[in-house]
């Protein structure tokens, strides 16, 4: 006990630790935002969309642009919110009609490579759209600082993120437990075919899919906006991360994404702590030894 | 006939006039950077830089009558990629020069090819004293300032704060090592009672710094060096700021100064941070630098956009390369070489750059301020104090004990 | 597989090409050589044995690794290095695929991933052994073979041993029994084939190749860094592969021939913007053309149903 204190001195610290555990919960959360969305796309269309990332990106530079355009009053901050995503998901639409629907009856793994190149088109725009230039969000007024919890200063914005998440989260479980289109969705995962065949449009459902999906990358890109830079690069950074959570927690399953990606942003929150040297392969050391110990990740289901 | 002659005559009438353009065969140098991707944030205007030179060169007479000519290659960020575009600039497109890099890595390979093929090559944007130092050779040259100036410029204003516990927060991978080694080795130089309590690697390109940020919090520092660059030092800034990691810890970064990454902090700047920059706007640097502002303006009317740092890079280095060549009275790479090894100074509208001969390393003025923000309500470098890197750079016969160092590491 | 005419025409072609063309397209054509072998040894885990790897750079870097280190830390001949490389490879293919081959599909992907991050990692923080990311410099063939024209003629001689062994592998009865595995491994098992013995090895052969690539690159790039590790250059056997069609045997080489060239002219044409056109052009290709490049020839698919539904 003593050796461990010793290492790290903090963690008899508890009003410290238990603000690393909320920081980790809402980078957690911020994951399953972006995650879920591929999460979802995988399970009913088959379809790794790679672009993922690309949309995460679109979605925190429109609302650079939005928060711009609109003047600056304390609402603008949360139109902007609302309408970035729209955004994206407009382009997520255009490019699931345009362009997957040439592919579906394609090998999956050159969806796959056209998804890559969707990848190299869409950052190529953004950098013709917006320039090369660092961009940010600055954070609304009344989130802008920190709050005390415990003693200890917590910044005001994770809270939002602390409370968004979980409502979207229940309302996501709504959406697929309550509803009849969560039913189809959830149908799909399991037998595209049949459903078909039961009359329901497979090929519309797959578009509201992806533009769901998409929705969800931009409003994740969006709300992290202003935590981070609004740069180029972002998308790649993002994609691997919520292709990681999403693997771990097993595809298609949106409880799986939901546990993995708490999981990892605690890990990021005190595996960096913890185990500094090794910082940069943290989260693919955790997924190996998820997959070498549960081959279909943490809830996935075993495929056919 | 007659109207021949009086064409031959209007000919001869509009050479004569004015200062000649450069004619003859172009001087051709392959420069190649990073030109797609997260890196044109800097390319961009470094090569707006080296262009406008270029233009200046060339209208006044270009080097030894010729224009000089750039052709540009991406090295999409990648080493090998570096290579392969080396080779067809030197194989293919048969140039006279190699220049370019941003990427420590990229410049150390496109070296070793240089070394190979035995052409000369101008290393510009990128920073790793390695270069010119533990893996210098006579076919490289440096035209900026390397990691080892800056860094001891800015571990010298350092040593003037009261300051003895130091953390850092630097990225792990050559560039964040080269630089905390480089800062606390010169600091403890100057300040010998001064501890290091606590270290921090985030990797490169990270995106959540929270955990870092609570360390430092709990480190015992009274000051921190960050040299986390770019999009990820203006995440970790706007991470930091609401923790009151800021005002709790004085702040020293590497880098904070710059427009890429003042700019888009806007109000969220770190105000009162200890930082290099290229502060051009800055009335005591435009006093002691009278050509100074003309130069921006000129810059701005070209470029439509501010000045940055690297764009100073870009036009400095045109010009050196120039200069390399006019006083080797000839473009080849030997004689050259030798222009370079007897070393020379040049005038620039922000001050002397030294070029010297024992190692083929620029020694430019270095800056170091405190980020405050200006009338406008917008973040800038105010303070700033001007040291000139040969006061801090390393010696020749130091640059030579590095280079048998490494020598003996390669056996 | 393409008649022995065609192939005739195409030996011919490669070992008179330094007579026409210049130094620096022999280097090119070196490097797709390279690439081509990367991507075939890919495929046979892949198009042939129904297996995608993400993390397939892990062994070309064991490779490149395995021969510089030789090279520069241990003054080994490079002639001598170079063998090593596919068998440092072949090494890390049996301890990582050992766990990787226990699963399926996009895990199956995203363990080899995982790996291979843990081998980049090693080599990037281990800077007292690999340099870090400094890379390892000046890892040059031996005179007689630095010209662009010899290393030419060594590399797609090494190159074309290593293609006839797969093509070996491919047509044994080892071969025939990873198709039977990829088209139905409960089938396959039932008529008593080891099916995770068979994907291990086939796991290592690929990875062995791969990392005869990876030496390969080490001498014609004259240094090594780490990013031949990092997950993007996992991508580049996917893509040339595919694009090139990953049905047939030759499908990885075409592709290596057509997206290296396509990759070369439209960067140094448009240096800024190149990845717009890349990128739509790999769109365009996958929309028109199922099959990959080979679909233009026609060439005869592995599988009787060309791709897996």
């Amino acid at each position: 006990m003593d050796f461990i204190t010793s290492l790290f001195p903090w963690i008899t610290n508890g009003p410290l630790v238990t603000v690393q555990v909320m920081s980790g919960l809402s980078v957690g959360m911020f994951l399953f935002l972006v995650s879920v969305g591929m999460s979802l796309i995988f399970g009913v269309t088959r379809i790794v969309n790679l672009a993922h990332g690309s949309f995460y990106m679109v979605g925190a530079y429109l609302m650079v642009t939005m928060v711009e355009i609109l003047p600056d009053r304390s609402w603008a901050f949360w139109i902007a919110l609302l309408v970035a995503p729209l955004g994206v998901a407009a382009l997520g639409g255009v490019i699931e009609v345009g362009l997957l629907r040439l592919i579906y009856r394609r090998d999956p793994l050159m969806q796959l490579i056209l998804t890559f190149g969707l990848i190299l088109v869409i950052s190529t725009l953004v950098l013709l759209a917006w320039g090369p230039d660092n961009k940010s969000v600055a954070r609304p007024e009344a989130l802008a600082g920190s709050v005390r919890i415990l003693g200890q200063p917590f910044p005001s914005y994770y809270l939002l993120v602390l409370g968004l998440s979980p409502l979207v989260a229940v309302g996501l479980w709504l959406i697929f437990y309550r509803t009849r289109w969560g039913m189809l969705i959830r149908a799909a995962t399991v037998d595209r075919e049949m459903l078909g065949a039961l009359g329901v449009d497979v090929a519309a459902l797959y578009t509201q899919v992806f533009v769901f999906g998409s929705w969800l990358a931009g409003f994740g890109g969006a709300l992290a906006a202003p935590t981070v830079a609004v740069a180029l690069g972002m998308d790649a950074d993002v994609l691997t991360t919520a292709f990681v959570v999403v693997v771990i927690g097993g595809l298609g399953s949106f409880a799986g994404s939901f546990i993995s990606a708490l999981l990892v942003g605690e890990l990021q929150s005190f595996g960096i702590l913890i185990f500094p040297a090794v910082s940069i392969v943290l989260l693919f050391a955790l997924m190996a030894v998820v997959l070498i110990v549960r081959p279909w990740g943490l809830l996935g289901r075993p495929e056919e | 006939m007659r109207w021949v002659s009086v064409l031959s005559a209007l000919l001869a009438l509009t050479a004569a006039g004015g200062p000649a353009a450069a004619q003859g065969k172009p001087i051709r140098i392959g420069e190649i950077n990073s030109y797609s991707g997260l890196a044109t944030v800097y390319t961009f205007p470094y090569k707006e830089g080296l262009l406008m030179a270029t233009k200046e060169i060339n209208d006044a007479g270009g080097v030894l009558g010729r224009p000089i000519e750039f052709i540009f290659r991406d090295d999409k960020l990648k080493p090998d990629e570096a290579v392969k575009a080396a080779r067809e600039l030197v194989g293919q497109e048969k140039v006279d020069f190699l220049a370019g890099c941003i990427s420590s890595g990229v410049g150390l390979a496109i070296s070793a090819y240089a070394k190979e093929a035995k052409t000369l090559y101008f290393a510009t944007h990128c920073q790793t004293s390695r270069l010119t130092w533990d893996d210098g050779h006579r076919y490289i040259a440096h035209t900026t300032n390397n990691v080892n100036q800056y860094t001891r410029a800015l571990a010298k204003k350092a040593s003037t704060f009261p300051y003895k516990k130091w953390a850092h927060i630097s990225p792990d991978y050559e560039y964040g090592h080269n630089v905390w080694d480089e800062f606390s080795s010169y600091l403890k130089q100057l300040k010998p009672d001064v501890q290091f309590v606590q270290q921090n690697w985030p990797k490169l390109g990270e995106t959540d710094h929270s955990a870092y940020v609570t360390a430092l919090l709990q480190s015992g520092a009274d000051a921190f060096l960050s040299s986390v660059w770019g999009a990820q030092e203006i995440a970790f800034v706007k991470q930091g700021k609401p923790f009151g990691l800021f005002d709790k810890l004085h702040f020293v970064s590497a880098s904070v100064g710059n427009p890429d990454e003042l700019d888009p902090l806007g109000k969220e700047a770190p105000v009162g941070a200890v930082t290099p920059g290229f502060a051009w706007y800055d009335e005591a640097m435009q006093k002691r630098h009278p050509k100074l502002a003309e130069w921006v303006k000129r810059y701005e009317e070209r470029a439509k956009k501010e000045p940055t740092l690297g764009a100073s890079w870009g036009y400095a280095s045109a010009y050196i390369i120039a200069e390399a060549i006019k006083r080797a009275k000839s473009a080849d790479t030997d004689k050259v070489i030798t222009a370079l090894g007897e070393g020379y100074e040049m005038d620039f509208p922000w001050g002397k750059v030294i070029m010297r001969g024992c190692d083929q390393q620029a020694i430019p003025p270095q800056w170091v301020g405190v980020v405050k923000m200006n009338a406008k309500g917008k973040p800038v470098l105010a303070d700033v104090e001007e040291v000139h890197g040969k006061e801090v750079v390393r010696s020749c016969d130091e640059v030579a004990k590095l280079r048998a160092v490494a020598a003996e590491k390669k056996k | 597989m393409l008649s022995a005419r065609w192939l005739g025409l195409l030996a011919a072609g490669l070992g008179l090409a330094p007579l026409v063309l210049p130094p620096f397209f022999l280097q090119l054509l070196t490097e797709i050589a390279i690439v081509g072998l990367f991507a075939t040894a890919f495929n046979l885990l892949m198009g042939f044995g129904g297996m995608v790897s993400f993390g397939h750079a892990a062994y070309f870097a064991l490779g490149a690794y395995a021969a510089a280190l030789l090279v520069r830390r241990a003054g080994v001949p490079m002639l001598l290095a170079l063998p090593v490389a596919p068998l440092a490879a072949a090494a890390g293919a049996l301890l990582f695929g050992f766990f990787i081959v226990r699963l399926t599909h996009t895990y199956f992907a995203m363990l080899s991933l995982a790996f291979a991050q843990i081998v980049f990692t090693v080599i990037f923080k281990w800077k007292s052994l690999t340099g870090g990311d400094d890379g390892l410099l000046d890892v040059w063939p031996p005179a007689f073979l630095k010209s662009p024209v010899a290393y030419y003629y060594f590399a797609l001689a090494v190159v074309a041993l290593c293609l006839l062994a797969l093509r070996a592998i491919v047509e044994s009865p080892f071969g025939y029994a990873l198709t039977a595995v990829r088209e139905n491994p409960r089938r396959a098992r039932f008529i008593g084939i080891n099916v995770r013995r068979h994907q291990l090895l086939a796991f290592v052969v690929s990875g062995a190749f791969s990392g005869m690539a990876g030496g390969l690159f080490a001498f014609y790039n004259g240094s090594v860094f780490p990013d031949f590790a990092y997950f993007t250059k996992s991508f580049e056997p996917l893509v040339v592969a595919l694009l090139g069609g990953a049905q047939s045997f030759l499908g990885p080489l075409a592709g290596a021939f057509g997206f290296k060239i396509l990759e070369w002219l439209i960067s140094r044409q448009w240096p800024v913007y190149w990845p717009l056109f890349l990128g739509a052009i790999v769109i365009a290709v996958v929309v028109a053309l199922p099959q990959g490049f080979v679909g233009l020839v026609g060439a005869r698919a592995w599988t009787r149903s060309a791709g897996r539904r």
